[in-house]
């Protein structure tokens, strides 16, 4: 009936072309992540007895993000002289990518996953250490001395905390004997893993706090030090797209979080699975924010003792115990 | 579709290597090794062996990369030696790297790869892990000491510039 363009059609149509570009793909990820800061200003406003975003709304604010993008969109775009370029423009755009790539592998219900891999929860934490090199990279190529040293910065921390990352991570590989995140979900309908995995659950989020850069450990950007680190050089459209990475990263790692310990799209039946999924990585969310607005920034030299001494023992013990409660005493 | 891939994974690491070792930028010469892992990370998905090709990524980029950028930003020259041209030595190098290919190509066609150790679709995770410990136990040893050649390139490149 249509002729030459039926194969294009067919093409738009199939479910996995609209989970990519509509949910939980491109489209959904760009709303939560306008949505998600108007939420991180409107709970820290809260806290604070402020009030927050109130009039560009329907309700509560709630269009202030979209009127900041379009208002950024709209500003001059320039790369400052001395910059290198090619570096300057390619390390935040390829940022977003990386944040969506994340999203992609996570499953928001049976079947609702755009990347269903064997190894996904090594793919989700390989993905993630790109970013320290991205971050270093644009923090260099401003070529000004705050956004080096806010690069130099996020390299010191992220390299330090992804070693506790995947040991914590460990721990529900062995609960769970997959490597699959699907699979992972499904291991846990006899009990949620952050129950037998307490420890590594808290190792986790402290640690992927500090992977996104959020406070208590935003020193790569402290804009009381050093004036947004490594993003204080973004104009317009590109400081969007530095910015942006933060918020998908959020979502994505909360996400992740609820896979592994929280049981993922697993609840109750009276309502859908998304719908759990979904409040679930909420209350992370918030719960991460309210971190935001409770804890100080947090010294350099703390974090990195914090990092390679203290959370590196924990994960390892708590390897230990995850060996004791799958595998049993050990017999001599 | 897949013999598509390989020639573009292929021509992505090749000109990647050939850009990291003759950029006279080293920051750029370091981002595109990165780019050359990764052309290899794609080689792995390629041959179905997708645990290799993400731990590829994650320990070759996320920490190898890593640790040259930081170097050559913190402590390296800015700028690395000029190309070296067309000499003997370029001439004596490419025999032997020609050799050194050949032979790998003559090895890797001589031996019959048993067994299903890569970890892609279907994936048995006791199978692999069993046969990368037991099989494979040297062998991931000295795989692992790539990470140390690392450290030590550093700590070589650093104490270069602090002698100055």
């Amino acid at each position: 009936m249509l002729g030459p363009l039926q194969p294009l059609v067919d093409m738009v149509t199939s479910p996995l072309f609209l989970m990519i570009a509509l949910f939980p793909g491109l489209t959904s990820i760009a709303i939560i992540g306008a949505l998600l800061g108007w939420l991180e200003r409107k709970v820290t406003a809260r806290v604070q007895l402020r009030i927050g975003p109130l009039y560009a709304s329907p309700a509560g604010g709630i269009l202030q993000m979209f009127a900041d993008l379009i208002k950024l969109s709209f500003k001059e775009l320039f790369v400052p002289e001395n910059s290198d370029a090619f570096f300057f423009i390619m390390a935040p755009t390829t940022g977003l990518v990386i944040g969506a790539a994340l999203v992609g592998l996570i499953p928001f219900a049976p079947g609702l996953q755009i990347a269903n891999i064997e190894v996904g929860l090594p793919a989700f934490l390989a993905i993630i250490t790109l970013s320290p090199s991205l971050v270093l990279l644009a923090g260099w190529s401003a070529n000004s001395k705050f956004p080096f040293i806010g690069g130099l910065r996020a390299l010191f921390q992220q390299t330090a905390y992804e070693i506790p990352l995947w040991l914590s991570a460990l721990g529900v590989i062995m609960m769970a004997g997959t490597l699959n995140l699907a699979q992972i979900v499904a291991a846990q309908s006899t009990g949620w893993f952050i129950i037998p995995q307490a420890l590594g659950a808290f190792i986790f989020l402290v640690t992927s706090v500090a992977e996104m850069e959020r406070l208590p450990f935003d020193l790569p950007e402290a804009e009381s030090e050093i004036m947004m680190g490594w993003q204080a050089e973004y104009p317009g459209v590109l400081f969007l797209a530095a910015q942006g990475p933060g918020f998908v990263k959020l979502y994505a790692f909360s996400a992740l979080f609820t896979t592994i310990y929280l049981g993922g799209f697993l609840g109750p039946s009276l309502l859908p699975p998304l719908f759990w999924m979904l409040s679930k990585t909420l209350v992370v969310i918030v719960l991460i924010m309210l971190l935001r607005s409770t804890f100080p920034r947090v010294r350099l030299d703390q974090l990195l003792r914090a990092g390679w001494t203290t959370l590196l023992t924990l994960a390892i013990v708590n390897i230990g115990i995850t060996y004791l409660l799958v595998v049993g005493l050990p017999t001599f | 579709m897949t013999d598509l891939l390989f020639l573009a994974f292929a021509a992505v690491t090749i000109g990647a290597a050939i850009l990291a070792i003759e950029a006279r930028d080293l920051v750029y010469g370091a981002a595109a090794l990165g780019i050359a892992f990764l052309g290899v990370a794609g080689l792995f998905f390629l041959l179905d062996a997708a645990y290799v090709g993400w731990f590829q990524i994650a320990v070759y980029i996320g920490a190898v990369v890593v640790l040259i950028l930081f170097t050559v930003m913190l402590v390296g020259p800015r700028m690395g030696e000029a190309p070296l041209g067309l000499k003997r030595v370029s001439l004596l190098a490419a025999i032997l790297v020609s050799l050194l290919l050949g032979m790998t190509g003559a090895l890797a066609n001589a031996t019959a790869f048993p067994g299903q150790d890569s970890c892609g679709s279907g994936c048995d995770l006791y199978l692999l892990s069993t046969s990368l410990l037991k099989n494979y136990g040297v062998q991931l040893e000295f795989v692992s000491l790539v990470m140390a050649a690392a450290v030590i390139g550093a700590l070589a490149l650093s104490k270069t510039d602090r002698g100055q």
